[in-house]
């Protein structure tokens, strides 16, 4: 390909990637607005990200339905399936900004900054066909991530932040040395091409399976699945809640769709002789166990969540173990699920913590009898985390067991049917730390001291939503599921 | 919109009304509540019009809900189905008569009662929707929202030790529905509708989770599933859950002890709805879901539920002479009653199922007006115990009255609507051995020394408290008899335990067509034991 070709590919890709150009955008605005002003005056950074949001929003929403296009020579690809999840990122970032802007005033431009390069970074991921991409994507979320988990300008959050940049540059390096293994068997980068498939059909090296499992390592990572998750806990206690919200969702679902797109690629079409179908189920059968085993003995509710998110990684892993396009779709509902009710119940902490120090479930003590509705918005949610009727939780939880089932159906495989049966008990096991928090906000008699928290009507306006949310997905999942259902997947 | 929509949706929405009601108007949410429960009852009067005697189901209305393409999966399909049979109607009749009394017992709750009434109408509607919805997945929501407010109910206006009462509440019913919820997992994998052609269209329906045809071949729990899991089929397993999740409602021993706490502690007119109307969604699940899904799995375990509702009846009522709390007592003896509607449905006759439905009914009757009468005798002393009274006869004359047509109500005198139900678990209970051998003659023999306990401890309760001379340990004054209010609650009640004693031909024209239908078409053997 000469140069002029070369041009002339990059211009038409780069009318394709709007929504992006519409990020990159304001992230320069934002970086010369924190210049210019004062301190205080930070209401029009809000004012600029979420507006970006809203119209990159529109800007994906409007290619829909998209034939799957090759950009930049096969570097990323825009489908409906990654147009799909670049919503969710986008939703992700816009309700961060929003809930930070609920209690706190002077959040600073770096802040923004960083949400907005996380969630480029995550629409790049699920965009990404070629491995260099993948890295380059994902080093543009977790660089992005370690100074954001920092942000709580103290001891605690300092040594958060680094643990997770320790965790995060090992599994990087990891995740590199894997991908150049699998660059020497395969001979291309690019794992959607026929080459990639062709020459790896014919490799029966175990160092393919060496590579590959040091390549999901860095995607797991990000999932915070077993036994990628340790760093969770730390940096979930210590980073700010609206960033915790932030981190438990959009760098996670990003890498739950590039563990999809490389666990199909690498599984070259059933015909790889490794069993990736038992390493997915084991994966997400350990977390589902570790994490909820984990979670029951914590009373830091934000600890109790990392582990709970570790556990919801296992949940959205059945999905993909399943190996299949309902799997896929499943878990593309199970997402927007976890989207809602995940930012549901932080948002939820973070109005808490704006009044009182939440360090301990008995902090909540009593709380449900004198501010009722953001008690009522935590039970919600976690009814909905346990995956219970009547929220979209539940649903969600059923679509995935009933195509894990179905699949154990076909394959007969004793994995899938262990990894059905844990995660039916787990959820019931589940129960009991998602409730501790409702306990202590309705069940206890409130202290003397205890005073009702700062009432906001814009937070309780947001968790209204969420909560209507989150029952009219249950009450009609047909309408998101029938939208799902004309996404084709491609590789 | 049938008549049952509104009889289940008024309560909700005037909920929602209420919510917009500003809380310093607290009188207005007690009338709301009153006015809905009236209006209830029109409704009711107008469904009995409308009812005609006789099998299968009326009333019935059917909305698509849910419909889900999943691809190669198949179909999701939940409907909004609500009817009326003869297993339902008395319960919806029995829960809009028992929520009209309870909201009359609660005029007396001044703590916030905002919250209180709105928790109390969304029970209303959540009970009896869970009576008419034949949509498993409708069943479970209608579920749900009745636990819910239960819990807070009871963890808020009850007594002094209510935290640990309603969070024991809570763990023993929510794991009872997360036992039923596994199982209704496993159905919705397993069950088509009979008009599925190449896409299989999985249901909720319970009619077609009924019907064996309709079970996918080689589903996890198909007639002949080769899923075993230790020494059962998951069609076994399912059957166990299935049961072991009614019963902790019901409750029978050994999982009952949540009973007693929950009654101890929550608020007469919650103990009333507890007794009357919660207990009953035990013997109800088993009759609607339990047995005529899993017939293989009831003739299985036939033993062993009656076996259960033996040890309930003697233990309950053995704990029940034990007790010093009244309302312990009371709560007891319903595990003990509750005893008789599981053996007569394992005896699984005609007569056995007409007659557990006729004692839940009958039980929903007499055990309102038990906490009632426990509930006038706290509000005047705050003090339960039974050996701190004496003599209440001389000082409170219509009190007496009511508690002794309660007690023998209860003890199963003929005459009493206690005794119709009872007998005809008997007769069912006998009869099993040379029918269907479903439950051994010894235990139906076994289980009449239930009655002469039940005699035994409430004779001696009316001995040691209403004979003799008077005498109140934590009250100085003389207590007063009943008011007005009171006698309106406890004599509808007292009237309804005597009109169903005298003449059960009314309840039993409803019952009768279900029980006949339960047994031959749901229950045939025929098609069970021919592989």
């Amino acid at each position: 390909m000469d140069l002029k070709d070369q041009l002339t590919t990059i211009s038409e890709s780069i009318g394709h990637l709007l929504p992006e150009i519409m990020l990159i955008a304001s992230l320069i605005i934002t970086l010369i607005l924190g210049l210019i002003l004062k301190k205080n005056k930070q209401a029009l950074l809000h004012g600029v990200a979420l507006a970006t949001y809203v119209v990159s929003i529109f800007l994906v929403i409007k290619t829909w339905p998209q034939q799957p296009t090759s950009l930049f020579g096969g570097m990323l690809r825009l489908d409906d399936f990654s147009s799909f999840f670049k919503i969710l990122f986008l939703s992700g970032g816009f309700l961060t900004v929003v809930i930070s802007k609920q209690e706190k005033e002077d959040t600073s431009s770096e802040y923004i900054l960083l949400i907005s390069a996380i969630v480029l970074g995550s629409c790049l991921l699920s965009m990404s066909m070629n491995f260099v991409m993948v890295l380059l994507s994902l080093e543009l979320i977790s660089l992005s991530s370690y100074v954001l988990a920092g942000f709580g300008f103290d001891k605690k959050s300092s040594e958060g932040s680094l643990k997770y940049f320790l965790f995060g540059t090992a599994a990087t390096a990891c995740m590199i040395y894997g991908i150049s293994l699998i660059y020497g068997l395969a001979g291309t980068l690019d794992f959607s091409s026929d080459q990639f498939l062709n020459t790896l059909i014919e490799t029966k090296s175990p160092l393919l399976l060496v590579g590959s499992l040091l390549t999901l390592a860095g995607f797991l990572f990000k999932i915070t699945a077993v036994p990628f998750h340790l760093w969770a806990p730390d940096v979930y206690e210590s980073a700010p809640t609206p960033v915790v919200a932030f981190l438990s969702v959009v760098p996670k679902l990003a890498g739950i769709v590039i563990l999809v797109k490389v666990v199909l690629a690498i599984q070259l079409f059933g015909q790889s002789g490794f069993p990736w179908q038992s390493i997915v189920a084991v994966i997400s059968m350990l977390s589902i166990l570790v994490g909820n085993l984990s979670a029951l003995a914590q009373t830091n509710p934000k600890r109790m969540l990392a582990y709970s998110s570790v556990a919801q990684s296992g949940f959205l892993l059945i999905g993909l173990a399943v190996l299949g396009i309902e799997g896929i779709h499943f878990l593309m509902f199970y997402s927007v699920a976890f989207l809602i009710m995940n930012f549901l119940v932080f948002s939820v902490l973070n109005q808490y913590e704006s009044s009182l120090v939440a360090d301990s479930v008995s902090s909540f003590t009593g709380l449900g009898r004198l501010s009722f509705f953001p008690a009522f918005s935590m039970l919600i949610g976690m009814i909905a985390l346990t995956g219970l009727p009547p929220t979209a939780g539940f649903t969600a939880k059923l679509l995935i067991f009933s195509s894990l089932w179905s699949t154990y159906q076909e394959t007969q495989s004793g994995i899938l049917l262990a990894l059905f049966v844990i995660g039916l008990i787990n959820t019931v096991v589940s129960l009991f730390f998602y409730l501790k928090i409702p306990y202590f906000l309705f069940m206890k008699e409130p202290v003397v001291d205890t005073r009702p928290i700062k009432n906001s009507y814009s937070s309780n306006l947001l968790h209204g939503i969420l909560v209507i949310l989150l029952i009219y997905l249950f009450l009609q999942p047909g309408v998101l599921m029938g939208w799902i259902n004309r996404i084709t997947f491609v590789l | 919109m049938s008549l049952l929509s509104y009889l289940i949706f008024i309560p909700i929405l005037a909920a929602l009304l209420a919510i917009l009601i500003p809380a310093r108007l607290p009188n207005s949410f007690r009338v709301l509540s009153l006015t809905i429960s009236i209006i209830q009852v029109i409704i009711l009067i107008l469904i009995v019009n409308q009812y005609t005697f006789g099998s299968g189901f009326q009333l019935i209305e059917k909305i698509p809900w849910i419909t889900l393409e999943l691809g190669t999966w198949g179909i999701l399909k939940a409907e909004y189905f609500v009817a009326l049979d003869g297993l339902s109607s008395p319960m919806v009749a029995l829960s809009v008569g028992i929520m009209l009394v309870a909201t009359i017992s609660s005029w007396t709750i001044d703590k916030n009662q905002k919250g209180y009434f709105i928790l109390l109408l969304i029970l209303n509607g959540a009970i009896i929707g869970s009576f008419c919805a034949l949509d498993f997945l409708l069943f479970y929501v209608f579920f749900e929202f009745m636990l819910l407010p239960m819990y807070f109910l009871i963890g808020i206006w009850g007594g002094p030790k209510r935290e640990y009462a309603s969070i024991k509440f809570f763990l023993y019913t929510l794991l009872g529905s997360i036992l039923i919820l596994l199982v209704f997992v496993g159905l919705y994998l397993s069950v088509k509708t009979p008009d599925s052609n190449e896409q299989v269209v999985h249901t909720f329906n319970v009619l077609h989770m009924q019907d064996s045809d309709n079970l996918i071949p080689g589903s996890l729990l198909s007639l002949n599933s080769d899923f075993y899991l230790g020494p059962y089929s998951f069609r076994l397993w399912a059957f166990l859950l299935l049961f072991i999740g009614f019963i902790i409602k019901l409750p029978a021993v050994p999982f009952h002890t949540w009973l007693p706490d929950a009654h101890v502690e929550a608020p007469t007119p919650i103990s009333v709805i507890l007794a009357a109307l919660l207990l009953k969604f035990g013997g109800y699940g088993l009759l609607r879901f339990a047995y005529p899904i899993f017939p293989d799995g009831a003739i299985h375990f036939s033993w062993l539920v009656g076996f259960i509702g033996l040890v309930s009846i003697i233990y309950g009522a053995l704990n029940a002479m034990a007790s010093r709390d009244l309302k312990r007592l009371i709560a007891y003896s319903s595990v003990s009653h509750m005893g008789f509607v599981l053996l007569g449905i394992a005896s699984s006759t005609v007569e056995g199922i007409t007659g557990a439905v006729y004692q839940m009914f009958s039980h929903g009757i007499i055990s309102a007006m038990l906490f009632l009468i426990a509930g006038v005798l706290y509000d005047r002393t705050h003090d339960r115990l039974i050996e701190n009274y004496s003599g209440l006869a001389t000082k409170m004359k219509a009190y007496t009255a009511f508690v002794l047509i309660a007690f023998f109500a209860s003890m199963g005198l003929p005459g009493f609507a206690g005794f119709m139900g009872e007998v005809m678990i008997f007769f069912g209970a006998f009869q099993s051995q040379s029918v269907n051998g479903l439950v051994p003659a010894w235990m139906a023999i076994t289980a009449t020394l239930g009655l002469l306990l039940g005699a035994a401890y409430y004779l001696w309760t009316i001995q040691r408290m209403f004979y003799g001379t008077y005498s109140v340990r934590s009250s100085l004054m003389d207590l007063t008899d009943l008011d007005r209010r009171e006698f309106i609650m406890l004599l509808p009640l007292a009237l309804a335990a005597l009109i169903f004693g005298i003449l059960p031909q009314l309840l039993l024209n409803y019952i009768n067509p279900f029980a006949t239908d339960f047994t031959s078409t749901w229950f045939s053997f025929e098609k069970l034991l021919t592989p």
